[in-house]
């Protein structure tokens, strides 16, 4: 099968796709968490039956708390944001939603978190990432020393790494219009966990192609990378398929809690093996065969 | 080799069982908040006076909370420093309380009526709760440690079972108004003496009237024989609480009980026996914030009040305009009429500082402070002073003025008591831990708080584990169905893996949390994926014709550089995580940053060493004798023409 021959069409659909997202981050942009806007967040669990999301924005409203999103978890649970509640904030609200029914509302979980906090975080995820990128891409041109022009390995897998991360972004911001799904410390632990599969993922073809170019060097890159490819897209699939299964299980299975955290990791895992076999791969060629500015040969060939 | 192959992989097995043994209850692995329940609460260390607080104020900051959390009875608790890289200095503190619905229950009984003995086979025997455990404190309350609580409800059942078990006894005296004397005993009752025309003691009617009029209907009163106005009276259930349900102050059944004792008549004495003074149930959230955030600060001011006579002869005394009683009252309580000074009392001469009672009709929650020789000395020279000119002597804490009581000499022995208006049974309790503990060298501004229910985590932690059990199950059918023998020892070893990554979490120990358990699907992935990589290389090895000895052998050979990058790139982005998440308010990345590197090395370990022996043994048998039987099974094909370049 000759993917490279097709590679226009994968790069344009990454291209769409990358594209889509970054206007979706732009506007409407991720349903940010407190852990990033600051505020206080309660999950209650009614023990009486389930009032419904407008009886208890009703609640809400009456002890002081227009801004409150109230979200159906199911289980007859609720998850409120606020403003920030202070020390004795939730009394109010415990007041008001007790007398919605007889059995009183047990408080399963609350969580402030102030201004200055949501800051740093935003700040110390984004310098995580680009440190722990840099150390990556280092380290790849140092494992792929063997081939020439290591560094267009290195860089290859970064750019499929920034692919991935920013449709799973992408994928997220309509989840966020759709169910609410809102963007917390999990889910930047499930970020994480994409960088860190979208890598792996990455690395293990290069590893064919490195091994094929030492192998046979006289042949033709794009014919190299091929061959490396059409090697390695049973193991992809497989361990792609054997991951999202555990992560479809727990999705179905598992707590309500983890249900968004799930989701981040499945679309990750997909986009991370598509865009190793599609997008990675494709760039080594682009670039070999113009040397440099793999951007310019992409608008020549187009135009 | 099929000798040493059986000797290691004999030793990796004992290892696992070694490791089996070590991790035989999951649960028994330390579980983080999200998935224990629990408080979690970061504080920052507020600049004092334009000063950024130093290493060793945070140094000192961090082991005085510690030491607070601890005297409040809670196991596990943990106090860590964050922010500051290797040369800044840490700026924030996350104190970590597990299981906010607690595991021990402070209750003390007025005149120590119940032994541990008892209230422990009262657990026992009548609540269901073997595993209490009662011990008697320093301070005579006692305390009750069990293994979980479910919930603040079944903790107040028990409250009432115990209300309802252990009688109260009253006893009450009353006399005749008497108009030249002051009652006696405490001034309270005899100015609280309602009605002058009174003449006679009340009767037993007008005892169990009072009783009525609070609601209790079911009271034993007797009178005491030869004794007029002398009743004793046994009650059950009485309802001590000063807080309603939502944690405000309200009377105390008690309270009430005298109120309506007191309208009846002169009371001269009373005495309660038995009544439960205080349920506490170890890690409530909002008194662990009030312990641990305030900086107590304990201030002894010398309070100088207005001059009683006037200073000259030619001014108008006393000033303002005032009576002469006015004035008695207003010269040390106006703040503009005393100054006031530092004395030498220093609150870090204190030795000790326990909740106490104070005498009286009616007992008053205080705090007892025991100071050291030094303390002891400056203690008596000020009061001395405050004696002899009659001054005051003004306690603050936190710049809360709390009493500036006079003294009628000087007091020796290096003993004090502080009362306040606002003392409860909780706050004295606080407060004595606190001062205990030391004053915080820095001030604390609560910026982050979560609360997790025990219950929400326990379920969503079973339900997870269940999903990710069914999870490695598919997993294993696949894998077995699809790439048959090495699926079969892939699945072993991934069986294995999974075991001994439980043994190593439990012994390190490693914190599990939510993101940890991300982190532990992503190591399962990249040990299935290790084991894919694996089948597939020697399916190609195979296919080009070698021995499935040798296939094995090179195709572990071919497939560990890209198992091995893969892994350090993955143990890289780990390393900057876990040496970044030190600046998060949270424990999410280094939980995951952890969980992930111990994975990840973990996988690369089981792959290489375990898989790989498993595998040769399996093929140095009869099953050897089936190659086909390696090969997936989408290739049951006879083997194409090498299509691969490398398979040489």
């Amino acid at each position: 099968m000759d993917i490279i021959a097709k590679r226009r069409i994968f790069l344009s659909i990454s291209s769409v796709l990358v594209v889509i997202s970054a206007i979706m981050l732009v506007s409407p942009s991720l349903n940010l968490g407190i852990d990033f806007t600051s505020g206080s967040t309660v999950t209650y669990q009614f023990e009486g039956g389930n009032p419904g999301t407008d009886v208890v924005t009703d609640a809400l409203a009456r002890s002081g708390h227009p801004e409150a999103i109230v979200q159906a978890l199911g289980d007859d649970q609720y998850f409120i944001r606020t403003d920030d509640l202070g020390v004795y904030g939730l009394d109010a609200i415990n007041e008001e939603v007790a007398k919605l029914q007889k059995a009183p509302a047990k408080v399963l979980d609350t969580s402030t978190v102030g201004a200055s906090v949501a800051e740093d975080t935003v700040r110390n995820a984004i310098t995580a990432v680009i440190v722990a990128v840099i150390f990556v891409m280092l380290y790849i041109m140092y494992a792929f020393r063997s081939v020439p022009n290591s560094y267009k390995y290195a860089f290859a897998a970064i750019v499929a790494l920034a692919h991935d991360v920013l449709i799973v972004l992408g994928a997220f911001t309509v989840l966020g219009i759709a169910i609410n799904a809102e963007v917390n410390a999990i889910f930047i632990v499930g970020i994480l966990t994409v960088i860190g599969y979208s890598v792996n993922d990455t690395i293990v073809i290069f590893d064919r192609i490195r091994e094929n170019v030492t192998l046979a060097p006289g042949r033709e890159f794009r014919a190299t990378v091929n061959l490396s490819i059409n090697e390695s897209i049973t193991r992809s699939l497989g361990t792609s398929v054997t991951t999202m299964t555990v992560i479809l299980a727990i999705l179905l299975f598992g707590g309500a809690s983890l249900r968004d955290f799930m989701i981040v990791l499945l679309a990750g895992v997909m986009v991370g093996t598509y865009s190793s076999i599609f997008v990675a791969a494709q760039i080594l060629v682009l670039w070999e065969r113009r040397r440099f500015l793999p951007w310019r040969r992409e608008t020549v060939s187009t135009s | 080799m099929v000798v040493s192959a059986v000797f290691a992989l004999a030793i990796s097995e004992v290892n696992i069982l070694g490791f089996v043994r070590g991790g035989d209850s999951p649960l028994g692995l330390t579980l983080g908040l999200d998935l224990e329940g629990g408080t979690h609460l970061v504080y920052r260390a507020m600049p004092e006076d334009g000063r950024e607080p130093t290493k060793d104020d945070m140094e000192g900051l961090r082991n005085i909370i510690d030491k607070r959390v601890n005297e409040f009875g809670v196991n596990e608790a943990s106090v860590q420093l964050l922010g500051g890289g290797v040369d800044s200095i840490p700026d924030r503190v996350l104190v970590q309380i597990p299981g906010q619905t607690g595991t021990a229950i402070t209750l003390s009984f007025a005149a120590d009526t119940v032994t541990p003995e008892t209230l422990e086979a009262f657990f026992r025997n009548e609540l269901g709760r073997p595993d209490a455990a009662v011990t008697r404190n320093e301070n005579g309350s006692l305390m009750v440690q069990l293994d979980d609580i479910q919930g603040e409800s079944e903790s107040d059942e028990w409250r009432d079972a115990i209300i309802a078990q252990y009688p109260v006894a009253l006893q009450v005296g009353y006399i005749l108004p008497q108009t030249d004397s002051p009652a006696v005993g405490d001034g309270d009752a005899g100015k609280l003496a309602p009605d002058e025309q009174v003449t006679t003691l009340p009767s037993l009617e007008d005892v169990r009237d009072a009783f009525v009029s609070v609601g209790r209907n079911d009271v034993v009163i007797d009178t005491v024989d030869g004794a007029e106005g002398l009743f004793s009276i046994i009650m059950y259930g009485m309802d001590v609480n000063t807080t309603d349900e939502s944690g405000r102050p309200v009377l105390g059944e008690d309270q009430r009980i005298m109120a309506a004792l007191r309208e009846i008549g002169t009371m001269q004495f009373a005495s309660t026996q038995g009544t439960l003074m205080q349920w506490t149930l170890g890690g409530g959230v909002q008194e662990a914030k009030n312990l641990i955030g305030k900086t107590a600060q304990l201030e002894f001011r010398y309070r100088e009040c207005g001059d009683i006579l006037a200073p000259s002869d030619d001014m108008l005394w006393p000033p303002d305009g005032l009576s002469e009683n006015e004035w008695l009252v207003g010269r040390c309580s106006n703040p503009a009429y005393f100054t006031e000074s530092a004395t030498e009392i220093d609150a870090a001469d204190l030795d000790d500082a326990f909740p106490d009672i104070s005498g009286g009709a009616i007992p008053r929650p205080i705090v007892t402070l025991v100071f050291n020789e030094d303390g002891g000395k400056a203690f008596f020279n000020v009061t001395d002073r405050v004696s002899r000119q009659d001054d005051r002597l003004a306690i603050y804490l936190d710049g809360e003025e709390l009493v500036a009581p006079s003294a009628r000499a000087g007091i020796t022995g290096g003993r004090a008591i502080i009362e306040g208006g606002s003392f409860t049974t909780e706050r004295v309790r606080t407060i004595a831990i606190q001062l205990r503990s030391g004053a915080l060298p820095v001030g604390l501004d609560l910026i982050q708080e979560r609360n997790v229910d025990a219950v929400l985590g326990k379920d969503s932690l079973q339900k997870s584990l269940r999903a990710g059990g069914y999870g490695l199950v598919l997993l294993v059918v696949f894998m077995i169905a699809y790439y048959k023998v090495p699926g079969v020892i892939a699945s072993v070893a991934l069986v294995g893996y999974t075991v001994l990554l439980l043994g190593i979490f439990k012994m390190i120990p490693v914190t599990l949390t939510l993101s940890g358990a991300a982190a532990v699907i992503l190591s399962l992935g990249f040990a299935v994926d290790a084991n894919v990589l694996i089948a597939e290389r020697t399916k190609e090895e195979l296919r080009s014709g070698r021995s499935l000895l040798a296939a094995i052998t090179a195709g572990f050979d071919r497939a560990w550089p890209s198992i091995r990058d893969g892994n350090v790139s993955t143990i890289i982005v780990a390393v900057v995580l876990f040496w970044f998440g030190d600046r998060f308010s949270t424990s999410v990345m280094q939980g995951f940053a952890l969980t992930l590197a111990v994975g990840v090395l973990l996988s690369m370990f089981t792959a290489f060493f375990a898989s790989r022996l498993l595998l040769r043994l399996i093929a140095s048998t009869w099953v050897g004798d089936k190659p086909h039987w390696f090969v997936p099974v989408r290739d049951q094909t006879p083997p194409n023409a090498p299509t691969s370049g490398g398979a040489s």
